[in-house]
């Protein structure tokens, strides 16, 4: 059974789905720098608007729920992508009670997201997935796979994650922030730009003349060090060839990758070096100058950004780029417009998780 | 849908009387340091089923909990904002779900994707489910591994997990190495994707006949349960009845749906 991808919608730092598209092409960051989680230190966040994370959080399932076939999602599995959960909440209260005694746990864990969607929603079945910045890829990892098998005929994947002092201040301790907009694959870049996004899509395997295909999932595990990935690349390289073996696609015919790019020294490093080792020449950008790194949301945001970018026709440019540090590696530094026909998604985590999706357009 | 356990590895924190930072200190010759007891007890099951079964880089890695590394998110914050210090760098690191898989990856050397699931109802059952549709495509074999460990406050895993105050919440880790072959199989498993009502669980039972275990969640129903209660003890259930070498339908429940997994272990 093959599995394909008919509606989705995200809200990031930029705003909704159009005008993540509108701000990638026209190279618009919607980072700003922050002094609010560390008052001596500024460092670039992506920071959504919203009140309640959990009603923006509905509001982007109920307009994927609007936009597909379904009356309701009462066949359909629900899995969330997320690298800390609930986290935020739990923060402020205990900000203002210094204890945790008001905290409630059911709005803590890692599960608050699919158990909020779950009220709202009611799937037949909910998951979570927590490795940390590949949380959503490997979300539709399993979709594809669960897809395959005939389990289910419909599964949504949502990639949320809410900033938090939790994660801010873990990657400032890590020192991979960076105080100004990220300079994915630039020379001398200083860091990431920790971010917040929602993004819900729907893959089903039904197909319709607007669906683009969830041809091919490849994942690895580098266990190599607990932060940084292996500098030879090969769990990167053995990712993306693994989802190009699940697609039956060769290098070749790949158009695109949109790269996990997160700005740091360790990831872009390795990540342009299996580029190089794997492709000829592809287009590669990040669109994380953009977005910033939204971690356990990213592989659904940029799986959105894929699945937008095969149909309009249009390679996202490298935003924010200062002297590329790997030349043998093709990053437009413009829109490049020409037809695409597939495109690989990566996503990368600590302790070596790296997971690459691979969209296609119908032909 | 069917898999097929070749190898088991079990820790239960009421029936072993262990320290296992010290196991994996003086056993195993590992380097505990940098990591927490929730890793340091993912590793321990990881490298007690290892001894029972060769563990190839190809497998698949699987890890699941109920709460997840509860106690960690605790020392984090209180150094943060008790200690007024600035996050520690391996608090942080150690509350990332994939730094347990990154670990137990890196003992049992595995290069091939490793998953970390968090669930706080059929946990086991979702992990089943995913890894019978991923090794359907891989056709390797999968390391799982459920990690429940208690935190210092156990009220607040009572009340995450919604189970009376009356029982005992214990740790409890289970390996199992799993297939879709059944040469040298300690046990079928089988199971589905479908939630059944109190209704229809109760004739299955009748039409069955064999024997029944429930989970504690499990209260419309008669049958064996257990005095203690973990998110993944469908996995332990297993595990036991392969020693025993016993069939039964285990039942798990959740909000008045109910989930069966048919074990048979007899030989």
């Amino acid at each position: 059974m093959r599995a394909f991808i008919n509606s989705y919608e995200s809200q990031s730092c930029v705003g909704d789905t159009k005008s993540l598209m509108s701000a990638i092409y026209e190279k618009r960051s919607a980072i700003s720098i922050d002094n609010s989680y560390m008052s001596d230190t500024p460092v670039g966040l992506g920071m959504m608007e919203y009140e309640d994370f959990f009603v923006s959080l509905n509001a982007v399932v109920s307009k994927v729920l609007a936009d597909s076939n379904l009356e309701n999602f009462k066949n359909t599995l629900l899995i969330v992508g997320s690298s800390v959960g609930g986290m935020a909440e739990s923060e402020s209260h205990y900000f203002k009670d210094k204890n945790y005694k008001n905290i409630d746990p059911s709005r803590h864990a890692i599960s608050v997201i699919e158990e909020s969607l779950q009220k709202e929603f009611h799937f037949c079945g909910v998951r979570s997935i927590s490795t940390a910045c590949t949380s959503s890829a490997n979300a539709f990892l399993l979709a594809k796979r669960l897809i395959n098998v005939a389990a289910y005929e419909n599964v949504l994947v949502v990639g949320a994650d809410a900033l938090c002092y939790t994660t801010v201040c873990g990657f400032y301790a890590l020192s991979v922030l960076s105080s100004k907009i990220c300079t994915p694959f630039s020379e001398g870049r200083e860091g990431m730009n920790v971010a917040e996004a929602i993004a819900a899509v729907l893959v089903q395997n039904r197909q319709t003349e607007e669906s683009i295909e969830l041809c091919g999932v490849g994942a690895s595990s580098d266990a190599y060090h607990m932060t940084n990935p292996d500098p030879e690349a090969g769990g990167a390289v053995a990712s993306m060839s693994k989802a190009l073996e699940d697609a039956g696609l060769e290098a070749e015919q790949i158009d695109y990758v949109n790269a996990h790019g997160t700005g740091t020294q360790a990831n872009d490093n390795v990540e342009a070096l299996a580029v190089e080792k794997l492709f000829n020449g592809v287009s590669v950008s990040s669109t994380k100058a953009i977005t910033g790194h939204t971690l356990g949301a990213a592989g659904a945001l940029e799986a959105i950004i894929s699945c937008e970018s095969i149909k309009q026709g249009k390679i996202p440019p490298q935003t924010n780029m200062q002297t590329q540090e790997n030349n043998n590696i093709n990053i437009p530094l413009n829109v490049v417009t020409q037809k695409i026909n597939y495109v690989v998604s990566n996503s990368f985590a600590f302790g070596g998780n790296n997971t690459s999706v691979i969209f296609g357009g119908l032909k | 849908m069917k898999l097929y356990v070749k190898a088991r590895s079990s820790y239960r924190s009421d029936l072993e009387e262990i320290s296992i930072k010290k196991e994996l200190k003086q056993k195993y010759k590992l380097d505990t340091r940098r990591k927490d007891d929730f890793i340091h007890a993912g590793i321990l099951g990881a490298l007690r089923l290892q001894e029972q079964s060769e563990v190839h880089s190809c497998d698949e890695l699987y890890l699941t909990s109920g709460v997840g590394n509860c106690n960690i998110v605790q020392t984090a914050k209180e150094s943060v904002y008790d200690n007024k210090e600035i996050m520690k760098l391996f608090d942080f690191i150690n509350i990332l779900g994939n730094t347990t898989s990154f670990y137990v990856a890196k003992a049992l050397g595995i290069t091939a994707k490793s998953l970390f699931q968090i669930s706080d109802n059929f946990t086991y059952f979702h992990s089943l489910i995913n890894i019978y549709a991923s090794l359907q495509h891989s056709k390797n074999e999968a390391v799982f591994g459920a990690i429940d460990v208690v935190s210092e406050d156990i009220s607040i895993i009572k009340r995450v997990l919604g189970v009376e105050a009356s029982v005992s919440v214990v740790s409890s880790v289970c390996y199992q190495k799993l297939s879709l072959q059944n040469k040298d199989a300690q046990a079928e498993l089988e199971f589905d994707t479908i939630f059944y009502s109190l209704d229809e669980v109760l004739a299955i039972i009748k039409e069955e006949d064999i024997q029944v275990i429930c989970s504690q969640r499990c209260r419309a129903l008669e049958g064996v349960k257990p005095l203690v209660f973990f998110e993944t003890y469908g996995a332990s259930v297993v595990n036991e009845l392969i020693e025993k070498q016993e069939n039964a339908l285990f039942i798990e429940c959740y909000n008045e749906k109910y989930k069966i997994l048919k074990i048979r272990a007899k030989v």
